[in-house]
């Protein structure tokens, strides 16, 4: 018998997923003063990483304010974590099982009643917010609250023109693809960006592009998105599919802007204390 | 009671300027060391400026849409004498160094 002391946090622990080490980096961030809320797990963007999406642009500070835990993970070949060279390292489906071996190894429980810290709260940005999406349809049991940023019902990684871009980084010939050349400048303008690595994980999401219909979070969710993000025109169609979802569209912010946006923070900050 | 006036710090890679998004102090905010300034935007991502200490705010440079180059003023706090010879830098931790690989290796298995 196992005695339940009533703590719905557990030790920090360490896990392979699947038999491989993932090596993503993962950093845990204790705030001063502790509310009584579960942990906040941050999933960031394509060519993105948690320096650049969550604490350059004040996140991280502002949810440690906020008496929030958080959790915050490079997805694999962004920030520091390794850059595997199998490309299923990269496939949607193992980062999502990744993430919630991280949660759980620091820390997260299932929702339990009459336990407020228990669950895990979860934000995500762009391509993090198509994770966030997923990982909250098919973990109910511990996901509590889902943010998503900068959203977009289809996948735009899943458009991609790979041949194309592989064919500008050998000789540079240029993209036709309008949605492929910009998020190869995007990638390439991305402080120490390994290109193998993006275009691997392109290359996984191409095999497992974003279904919003296929698993549906049930939670509450927030979405939020920049007035002038090209991805807005498909946030009737998400939203057709998240009835239960609030949505804040943020005046004069496009898709790389309304990261650092403080009426985004306060709003998810806000939403996230919930009950 | 001295005028200390902040630049634009150095934002890393090789970056020369940045727009002015919004400022999170207005004139006459008295703000503490590492509290968020300004948010602005690169042409990489977007940030906020974190406070290189406290002080009185005696005047904001740059209105939302402007563009300010690294090393031009952003801000003046009003600060005790004695502190008005410490030159303000950013509280930041040294930026992460880890391999960068410039081009696409495809051949690579």
């Amino acid at each position: 018998m196992t005695m339940m002391t009533g703590r719905h946090e557990g030790p920090a622990t360490h896990h392979t997923v699947e038999g491989t080490d993932p090596g993503l980096n993962v950093q845990v961030f204790e705030p001063e003063s502790p509310a009584e809320l579960p942990p906040v797990l941050l999933i960031h963007g394509f060519a993105s990483s948690v320096a650049l999406n969550w604490e350059q642009s004040g996140w991280i500070a502002a949810l440690l304010d906020a008496g929030r835990r958080v959790i915050a993970v490079d997805l694999p070949g962004h920030g520091l974590s390794t850059a595997p060279e199998d490309v299923d390292s990269y496939s949607p489906s193992r980062i999502r099982a990744d993430l919630l071996q991280i949660a759980s190894d620091a820390g997260a429980r299932p929702i339990a009643a009459g336990h407020p810290s228990s669950g895990l709260d979860v934000i995500g940005y762009s391509l993090g917010s198509r994770l966030a999406w997923e990982f909250g349809a098919t973990q109910p049991a511990i996901v509590r609250r889902i943010v998503l940023g900068g959203p977009s019902p289809r996948d735009p990684l899943a458009e991609f023109d790979l041949v194309a871009a592989q064919r500008f980084l050998a000789d540079g010939t240029p993209i036709e693809d309008e949605s492929t050349a910009t998020l190869v400048t995007m990638a390439q303008a991305s402080p120490g960006s390994d290109m193998y690595a993006l275009l691997s994980l392109v290359e996984a999401v191409k095999e497992e592009p974003f279904d919003a219909a296929e698993a549906v979070p049930r939670q509450p969710v927030l979405v939020v998105a920049g007035e002038k993000d090209e991805r807005i025109e498909g946030l009737e169609a998400l939203h057709a599919l998240v009835p239960q979802a609030q949505v804040l569209v943020l005046p004069g912010r496009n898709h790389v802007n309304a990261v650092t946006a403080r009426a985004f923070k306060q709003a998810a900050i806000a939403f996230l204390a919930e009950g | 009671m001295a005028e200390l006036p902040f630049p634009l710090p150095d934002l890393g890679e090789g970056l020369i300027e940045a727009t002015v998004l919004d400022w999170l102090v207005a004139e006459g905010d008295q703000v503490e060391r590492n509290q968020p300034l300004v948010e602005v935007e690169t042409t990489k991502s977007s940030l906020e400026l974190p406070s290189p200490q406290s002080g009185k705010v005696l005047k904001l440079y740059g209105a939302p849409g402007d563009v300010i180059k690294v090393g031009e003023p952003l801000i003046v706090f009003e600060v005790p004498d004695d502190t008005a010879g410490i030159v303000g830098t950013v509280p930041s931790e040294e930026a992460p160094k880890r391999r960068v690989r410039l081009s696409a290796n495809l051949d690579e298995d």
